[in-house]
């Protein structure tokens, strides 16, 4: 098997950058959104094209990224891809249990892989419009759904999960972010339920906090460490924005102000947002953190609404190191991506600086567009907006649709060219999720593209330019198992040019962030030119540091937490 | 009778705004603001002393409190066009300083003030700003070709009047909504009769020697909700 991955590797000669290897690699099933039943069903539909998703594991311990994909019909499948290891892959979800998760009373929204219980196997949470499932991996391609017996199940309108240990107790939190306040969709006993502002809702879903009480099961803390929010989340994303080994959390919401919160480190956060990143009212889809300037400090990408009809653009949020964020789009070049979705750092040709992909494109229907029937709602003096009558049903007309995906090509640190069209990747379907990972085990970065009502998008990274790399998988033994939340640094010397300075390159691994995806829990460094890394720091959650000097690169490598020396991995490395 | 009904209109707006004056001692926008205020009230139609509050409110940052004024001062003085421009011109103030959706809102609620003192009379000033205004809405909504009839009007009425130096914003803007029709032709033909009567000016040749996306990126520039349009009149009284 490994040796026929080499083979097709091997094969690949064109220097296309990214092949779209979809349906030769068997998952190029649609996505179908949700048709609700229900009194407000055709106003619904222009607002729940959602719940296409992609989350990447190696759910079988095999050394090779699996997937879960979702569906959102009310009979549609969800899909658990196991990787063949040739670039292929299988659909297991029957044998593992875990297809099912659309009815009449639950709407797949999208995934979570987490270790939950510490056992070296990654479990799945699946965020539902509905009652949200937990699934213990039980290690032999089966799963077990625990929802019930871990203290998950409860309604609600849940779009985004990312998994951090925010008390550094060893054991993997949940945090899960909701669009709707939590009135039962498929049959909503209100018609109040829509948001009441374009610019400051505050009657959506919020967040919720579950710790996990370390013996299988979890407790609703979202009070208690200070995280009581109605916004229309849409996204959550973690990242330890002062290096203070405690990772703070950036709430990204529709309809109204974006929250940043600092975490206390004593199980409570303070919510900075003023301070941090000012009160907007825009419509944020989208939070991914990055070091895209590689001055050690990690910054925060969001996407909103850039249209001909309403100009918000993006955040680019630099850090500026003192809790304090400065928007750089504009100067970037990231400032405009038309309705954007789902955005992903990651550095697709190694040269040591994190790219960017951006989804993007809400519905793209019919030639008519639905743009005059928003405005004429909302010119309507003293329109109670909360109620879904008001608003018109979109029927087949479009809504910034057919927008082309950017991929930014990271400019040393100064600013993004979009290079998507040169390679391909610049489609035109709404996208919704991207899902980055190394499903060859081939030192470069691929990915899927998850779309609404539409086949996803597998698309192998081929780019021959790359420079070298290193992979690397976390364990942690004290701190959490899937070491959600570890800062890795590579020194790799000045005459790189990689970083400023003698800084290192920082990367982290992340438990979920970015919109409805989640991508591969290896630590990805591009290294340009350089053939050793000097000095390889790594800061486990559970306030370990480990240095490991003159690391080879080119390779995949195992780190567990305390062990002194890198261990090679299991799956071989294809060869180019 | 009818004087009556208006000299108890301007009461009720003057005691509205006592509040804001009998605070005026303990807060700058106030101490900055009442006076104009005062100004305005003992004249809603005067086009200067609507300008000038307007200018001191975008300083201050008071864009509720103007809105609030002037909604009572039009509504005392219903027949007030220079109010209602002013009014108008309250709205796009407040523009940069509001959310993508309360920008349309404001600008549609401009329109509307526009409209109505194009309605009580018309004038340069009234259908420049007008169409003017029209040309920020993008596209989709099928305003352009209103405002290009606006400032088409305008140009008309100013090549009857004595030659202002600022009339070559007609010019300008009627080519530059051309250009948002997709007719250039007619476009650079404008900006061309524009540098005839203003040769000197920097907009004009800048739009002449720009093309394609250069020029494309020039005249969005223009038309950028999230910038401040300058909107003070004070050209108007100028000697220049």
């Amino acid at each position: 098997m490994l040796a026929a991955a080499g083979l097709l590797a091997g094969a690949s000669t064109i220097d296309s950058g990214f092949d779209d290897i979809t349906a030769k690699a068997g998952v190029a099933v649609a996505h179908h959104n949700r048709q609700f039943d229900n009194l407000y069903a055709k106003i619904m539909a222009g607002y729940t094209a959602l719940g296409a998703s992609a989350s990447v594991a190696d759910f079988d311990g095999d050394g090779f990224e699996d997937l879960f994909v979702t569906d959102s019909a009310i009979d549609g499948r969800n899909h658990l891809y196991r990787n063949n290891g040739n670039l292929t892959f299988t659909d297991v979800s029957a044998a593992a249990g875990i297809g099912t998760g659309n009815d009449a009373a639950n709407a797949s929204a999208d995934s979570l892989w987490l270790d939950y219980n510490n056992d070296g196997r990654p479990d799945l949470f699946i965020v539902r419009f509905g009652h949200s499932q937990l699934f213990q991996n039980m290690g032999d391609g089966k799963f077990k759904d625990v929802t019930k017996a871990a203290g998950l199940d409860r309604y609600l309108n849940a779009i985004t999960a990312v998994a951090f240990d925010y008390d550094r107790d060893g054991f993997i939190d949940l945090f899960v972010g909701a669009y709707f306040q939590p009135v039962n969709l498929f049959k909503p006993d209100t018609p109040r339920f829509f948001p009441e502002s374009f610019e400051t809702a505050n009657n959506g879903g919020g967040v919720i906090v579950y710790r996990n009480n370390g013996n299988g099961t979890f407790s609703d803390v979202t009070k208690k460490v200070g995280l009581t929010l109605s916004g229309w989340t849409l996204d959550l994303g973690h990242g330890d924005a002062n290096n203070d080994g405690w990772d703070d959390l950036y709430v990204a919401c529709d309809f109204g102000t974006d929250r940043f919160f600092v975490n206390n480190g004593n199980g409570t956060f303070t919510d900075k947002t003023e301070s941090a990143i000012g009160i907007d009212t825009k419509k944020g889809m989208n939070a991914d953190w990055g070091d895209y300037d590689n001055d050690g400090l990690l910054d925060v990408y969001v996407t909103n609404i850039t249209d001909d009809y309403m100009k918000e653009g993006n955040f680019l949020w630099h850090n500026n190191g003192n809790l304090t964020f400065t928007d750089v789009s504009r100067e970037t070049n990231t400032y405009d991506t038309g309705w954007g979705w789902g955005a992903k750092f990651f550095d697709y040709d190694n040269d040591g600086w994190l790219d960017l992909y951006v989804t993007n494109g809400w519905v793209s229907a019919g030639k008519e567009s639905y743009v005059p029937d928003v405005f004429e709602m909302i010119v309507k003096p003293n329109l109670d907006l909360a109620d879904a009558r008001n608003w018109p049903p979109m029927g087949n007309k479009s809504l910034s649709g057919y927008q082309r995906k950017k991929l930014f090509h990271n400019e040393r640190g100064q600013g993004f060219v979009d290079t998507a069209g040169r390679y391909g990747v610049d489609s035109i379907r709404d996208g919704r999720g991207v899902a980055v990972a190394d499903f060859d085990n081939d030192g470069r970065l691929d990915m899927f593209v998850a779309n609404a009502n539409g086949e996803p998008y597998l698309y192998r990274n081929t780019l021959s330019s790359a420079g070298h790399w290193v992979e690397l998988l976390l364990t942690g033994t004290k701190s959490n198992r899937g070491a959600s939340g570890a800062q890795v640094r590579a020194w790799v010397g000045p005459s790189t040019a990689l970083g400023a300075g003698d800084k290192p390159l920082l990367r982290f691994v992340d438990g979920g962030n970015g919109f409805a995806s989640q991508s591969t829990a290896r630590v990805h460094f591009g290294l340009g030119a350089a053939t050793r890394i000097q000095k390889l720091e790594i800061r486990w959650p559970s306030g370990l540091r480990q240095t490991f000097e003159d690391v080879a690169v080119d390779r995949i490598s195992r780190v567990v937490e305390g062990e002194a020396a890198l261990a090679p991995f299991v799956a071989k490395v294809t060869k180019r | 009778m009818r004087r009556l009904a208006v000299a108890a209109a301007l009461i009720l707006v003057a005691q509205a705004a006592r509040p804001a004056v009998d605070a005026a001692q303990s807060n700058p926008a106030d101490e900055k603001l009442a006076p104009l205020e005062q100004a305005l009230l003992a004249a809603p139609d005067d086009l200067k002393a609507g300008n000038d509050y307007r200018m001191a409110v975008i300083q201050t940052g008071q864009y509720d409190r103007a809105l609030g004024l002037f909604q009572k001062l039009v509504a005392a003085n219903p027949a007030a066009a220079n109010a209602h421009l002013n009014y108008g011109f309250a709205y796009v103030d407040k523009i940069p300083a509001a959310g993508a959706i309360t920008q349309v809102i404001l600008a549609n609620n401009a329109l509307g003030e526009f409209t109505k003192s194009l309605e009580l009379k018309a004038s340069w000033i009234g259908l420049y700003t007008r169409g003017n205004s029209y040309l920020f809405w993008p596209r989709i909504f099928n305003r352009t070709h209103l405002g290009v009839a606006d400032l088409e009007a305008a140009l008309k009425m100013q090549k009857a009047e004595q030659k202002r130096f600022y009339h070559v914003r007609t010019y300008i803007a009627l080519g530059d909504g051309f250009w948002k029709m997709d007719d250039v032709f007619k476009a650079s033909n404008t900006w061309r009769d524009g540098l005839v009567e203003f040769p000197d000016n920097a907009a004009l040749k800048a739009r002449i020697q720009k093309q394609g996306d250069e020029l494309k990126t020039l005249i969005e520039s223009n038309y950028d909700p999230n910038k401040r349009v300058d909107t003070s009149l004070q050209d108007l009284w100028s000697s220049q």
